[in-house]
């Protein structure tokens, strides 16, 4: 009988063997992760898969199997079009990132970390040893913070006329100037408007950063989508803090008085956190 | 729709966003950036048109929930400039 055969043939007698990937979630201390898993733990990705450590000494990584054929890249990229498939994924995957990293130091992954054989895991584990250990050295003790500027584009006008002397120097022209003059004026306020209003944007989110990144071990600004719009105004800047625990109460107090100080004045700014410190360990692997 | 689904639904908007945000890496990854390294298929990376997917994904999600919530009010504050 051939190899094929046999294989074959133990499948159909299991019904159910399918073959599997294995999905990676987040990575850290095997000595602190493995007593974590003597409690109950959150779902796996694959809600029919159970989480698993792999462990590669002194590092582990928290695995789950998820089965092969839907895990490449190809269907990943099809499964993009689902928003709720996506959404329950990457909820899944956050949960379980946050149950570990709430009980222990961890790089955390993204979404999409699939290794088809486990030894390779471990393989990559030993690979990258030295950059892991310097990374969860570097978030040991901090969590990341969100902080979103918002734009409320009257109120920022208005704020910007009341501070401008050029603009209040054109305005009081056209007033006085003759309807064909008033015009032209007219646009001159427009586009020095939205100059100023421009400026101003810039300053604050500099300002914002600047005041925020004295109270962390690190400041990042993150992509801003074109289209990203809430309630509020516009999304201006997103930008992400490494702050250690130790010193929150400090950042916290910052963050709420940058709010006050620039609510009145046509920004808004939106704290989330705390987050695995997600942005500042993606690209140091 | 599942319970867990419908548990998700009920993320406050910001939450569900963020959440989205950090774990599909909404807003970091710039085009070219990204590595797809499926040499000897070992590690299948996800990034780049994720990003454009999940952009799409995540309006996609939110305007269900408002459409849901609150016809036209909430829905017209994502789709304006």
């Amino acid at each position: 009988m051939s190899t094929r055969q046999i294989k074959r043939r133990k499948s159909e007698s299991a019904g159910v063997e399918v073959a599997h990937s294995f999905y990676v979630y987040c990575i850290g201390e095997g000595d602190v992760l493995a007593p974590l898993f003597e409690s109950g733990l959150p779902e796996a990705i694959e809600s029919e898969a159970t989480l698993e450590l792999e462990v590669n000494d002194p590092l582990a990584a928290i695995v789950s199997a998820v089965p092969r054929a839907c895990y490449t890249e190809d269907k990943l990229q099809e499964r993009l079009g689902d928003p709720a498939w996506m959404a329950l994924r990457a909820m899944r995957h956050e949960k379980v990132v946050e149950h570990f990293a709430a009980r222990a130091t961890l790089v955390p992954l993204r979404f999409g970390s699939i290794y088809l054989e486990r030894q390779r895991i471990t393989n990559m584990l030993a690979e990258k040893r030295a950059q892991l250990i310097a990374l969860l050295d570097r978030v040991r003790g901090r969590e990341e913070w969100g902080v979103n500027i918002l734009r409320d584009r009257l109120r920022l006008m208005e704020a910007v006329e009341s501070v401008s002397p050029r603009l209040r120097e054109v305005a009081a022209r056209a007033a006085a100037a003759s309807p064909g003059e008033a015009y032209l004026l007219r646009k001159k306020i427009d586009a020095l408007r939205a100059d100023e209003a421009g400026a101003e944007v810039k300053r604050v989110i500099a300002l914002i950063e600047s005041e925020l990144k004295s109270a962390s071990d690190g400041a990042l600004r993150l992509r801003v989508l074109k289209e990203e719009t809430a309630g509020q105004g516009d999304v201006v800047a997103k930008l992400a803090f490494l702050v250690p625990r130790a010193r929150f109460a400090g950042f916290r107090a910052i963050a709420e008085r940058l709010a006050e100080e620039h609510g009145q004045r046509g920004f808004q700014l939106e704290f989330t956190g705390p987050w695995p410190a997600y942005n500042f360990t993606f690209g140091e692997l | 729709m599942t319970s867990e689904e419908l548990e998700i639904l009920g993320e406050s908007e910001l939450s569900l966003l963020e959440t989205l945000d950090h774990v599909l890496n909404l807003g970091l990854v710039v085009a070219g950036e990204i590595t797809i390294s499926v040499a000897n298929i070992e590690l299948i990376f996800v990034g780049l048109n994720l990003l454009v997917g999940s952009t799409e994904t995540v309006y996609k999600i939110l305007g269900k929930r408002l459409d849901n919530l609150d016809q036209s009010e909430r829905s017209t504050d994502i789709s304006s400039d």
